[in-house]
């Protein structure tokens, strides 16, 4: 039974915070993007200003548009590509920034530093008058305020049974949600994200004008995965083994047909000047990653 | 076998009180179903006819299985006293089975059990859930009207309507006239519930009684028809109900939506001019509109019908066919009627069902929401605190 997602209201600066992807597990299952604001989102319905569509990608250039959705709290990515034509026209259509609306589904991109880019893929996209765009925010502000309201009470270690979250109108879906937020950011400062929420509100009443937006102070901290420790220095002796295995590769690079050293033949020679097993690999991932030697095929090296 | 012995003679009771067992009983009650069976011996590949049915005495409705039973059969509507039926159970139910050691016989309705009816409980309409009967409800009547159907060949009027307490509300459907109007409040016994279309419903047949009552603790049916929505999630948590109220932005239309054709025998929407059922069919245009509603806790499929349609979209049926004729693609139409419902903000009320896709409301009415802002930003900045 698969029900249709719900299209949560969020601020763009929720979306920002959000760096907690939850694949789905079964058959054909939705992918959930966790917030630190208790949001486990699928699909969204956000407002704001959308900017100008530019076409991104490298083949087709007209296969893939993005813009930018910025709302008084943040910007986000808002894309759409040839599997959302409706989407992508309504994209491409607007030569000028305008209010809007938008449908559609969370995107998490995590870069190797584990930094997290959120962009929405457009299902729909709908030009709105700006109080339409205003009451789309306010339902978004409404919703987060119930959602930071329950976190703070389940923080507290009220029990909240479900007959209870029943009797109160509170979804069940919040209430997990709400859960897992907690311990999945335990650091992330709700009251700080509440006061921003003050911003939104402000357009909410009517007002407009550029939002004087200064970058808000971050409010979530990444838990999972820690960032990658900075690799120390090398060592003098590592850096010894460093020149024998570029030695050797160019005298095995010299000889080879193709002007590469093949990977294999070079690990067994420096085997043979005494680097072996993980020191030689080791020493290989630490050129590779100073961008002193390329594996531009599998299996063959040379000098970057 | 032994012959009168006391511990054998079976015990007088009623259907409510029936019990697994092995003890025979014996009771009075009315046969309401009753349908003829064969099924083949194993031994000897012969056949068996046994009759199978409900019968009721007012307290409670179980099934009958009757083995070789008269070759006439039996009326639906004949009251008989059984005596020494055995009693199993079926999927948590008690039934009864009727074999050569038990007596069937005719009696008079007068001898069915006499009910005091401070012994018949008393429901609220959340608590009607098929397949209730044998209770009291006490309701408002917030809608109702008769409705011609044919069964098998009979013609016949049933009145259909909406009732309504504080709890809930209740699709009536009554088959003979008790001559109910909108706004009475009633006392009901006899009644039963089943589902229908996936719904509770409430009938009422002859043997129910209605009874008009003092408002007492009953809202008036405006303020429920005027209540406020419910979450989108609430009402998926529910499974919908046969008067629910919500509100939601429209965030997509589901295929097949607009222009589409119909039999003209049955209704159904028709792809490449074949219905269903009825085949090759010259189909008749319609409009529709499968609109998801989302209030961002859940979201439901609202079906609007040609009316409401053309009101949201305000193009007429007459008007699609004609842009039609001028552009030969009904994918157009359908854009642009997305187009004309993307992002409305709607409250819808109606009878919501639940299956495997979700909850679809059939609408009684969809109103356009004008949202207060100031109003909205004054009560948002009051759950804001102030900056340090």
């Amino acid at each position: 039974m698969a029900l249709r997602e719900p299209a949560w209201r969020v601020t763009a600066r929720e979306l920002e915070s959000s760096l907690e992807q939850e694949p789905g597990t079964g058959d054909r299952a939705a992918s959930h993007v966790l917030s630190p604001f208790g949001a486990r989102m699928n699909r969204v319905l956000i407002a704001g200003s959308v900017s100008v569509a530019e076409p991104i990608g490298r083949e087709t250039p007209q296969a893939f548009w993005r813009a930018r959705l910025t709302d008084p709290t943040g910007a986000v990515a808002v894309t759409a590509g040839s599997f959302q034509p409706r989407a992508m026209a309504q994209l491409r259509a607007a030569t000028f920034p305008r209010s809007a609306i938008v449908v559609g589904k969370v995107h998490l991109y995590r870069d190797r530093g584990g930094v997290g880019y959120v962009s929405v893929r457009a299902e729909a996209v709908r030009t709105v008058a700006e109080a339409d765009e205003r009451a789309v925010l306010a339902d978004a502000v409404r919703q987060t305020l119930d959602r930071l309201d329950l976190l703070e009470r389940i923080e507290k270690g009220t029990e909240l049974t479900d007959a209870e979250a029943r009797t109160e109108g509170i979804p069940l879906a919040w209430v997990r949600a709400a859960r897992d937020a907690l311990r999945k950011y335990p650091n992330a400062d709700r009251a700080a994200f509440r006061r921003e929420l003050k911003n939104a509100v402000r357009r909410v009443a009517g007002d407009s004008g550029p939002v004087p937006s200064p970058r808000p102070p971050a409010v979530t901290v990444v838990r999972a995965p820690p960032p990658p420790p900075a690799p120390p220095p090398p060592t003098a002796a590592e850096r010894e083994e460093e020149s024998v295995f570029l030695d050797l590769l160019d005298e095995v690079a010299e000889v080879s047909s193709d002007g590469y050293a093949d990977l294999k033949e070079l690990l067994a020679r420096v085997a043979a000047r005494g680097v072996e097993g993980e020191r030689a690999e080791a020493t290989l991932n630490r050129l590779e990653e100073e961008g002193v030697v390329e594996e531009p095929i599998v299996g063959k090296l040379r000098r970057a | 076998m032994s012959a009168g012995g006391s511990a054998n003679a079976p015990i007088e009771r009623r259907l409510r009180d029936l019990a697994a067992g092995t003890e025979p009983v014996e009771f009075v009650g009315r046969i309401v179903a009753v349908e003829r069976r064969e099924v083949t011996r194993r031994s000897d590949g012969s056949r068996r006819p046994l009759l199978s049915g409900l019968v009721s005495d007012g307290t409670a409705t179980v099934r009958f299985t009757w083995w070789d039973p008269p070759r006439d059969g039996i009326e639906r509507g004949t009251v008989v006293r059984v005596v020494g039926a055995e009693v199993g159970s079926f999927r948590g139910r008690p039934e009864v089975t009727f074999s050569w050691k038990t007596r069937v016989g005719p009696a008079s309705p007068v001898e069915l059990p006499r009910l005091d009816p401070s012994e018949i409980p008393f429901r609220t309409v959340k608590e009607l859930a098929p397949p209730d009967e044998g209770f009291r409800v006490e309701a408002r009547v917030l809608r109702v009207g008769p409705r011609a159907v044919s069964v098998g060949q009979e013609r016949r009027v049933v009145f259909d309507g909406l009732l309504a307490d504080r709890t809930g509300a209740i699709a009536l459907s009554a088959w003979s006239d008790f001559g109910l109007k909108e706004g009475e409040a009633v006392r009901i016994q006899g009644g039963y519930v089943r589902a229908f279309r996936g719904r509770p419903q409430l009938v009422l047949d002859e043997r129910s009684s209605v009874v008009r009552i003092d408002d007492g603790d009953l809202p008036p049916a405006a303020e429920w028809l005027r209540g406020p929505p419910r979450s989108i999630a609430e009402v998926e948590d529910g499974g919908g109900g046969a008067s629910v109220a919500v509100e939601g932005v429209v965030v997509g239309l589901l295929p097949p939506s607009g222009l589409v054709y119909r039999c003209p025998t049955c209704g159904r929407s028709i792809t490449s001019g074949i219905c269903r059922i009825h085949g090759q069919v010259q189909g008749q245009a319609d409009l529709r509109a499968r609109l998801v509603l989302d209030d961002g806790t859940g979201s439901l499929t609202v079906h609007a019908n040609r009316e409401e349609t053309e009101r949201l979209w305000g193009v007429t049926l007459e008007e699609c066919r004609k842009r039609l004729r001028d552009l030969p693609d009904p994918s157009v139409l359908e854009e642009q009627l997305l187009e004309a419902v993307l992002g409305r903000r709607l409250r819808v009320r109606g009878a919501g069902t639940k299956d495997d896709f979700g909850i679809t409301l059939t609408p009684d009415t969809i109103e356009p929401v004008e949202v207060d802002l100031d109003a909205a930003a004054a009560e948002l900045l009051a759950r804001i605190p102030e900056e340090r």
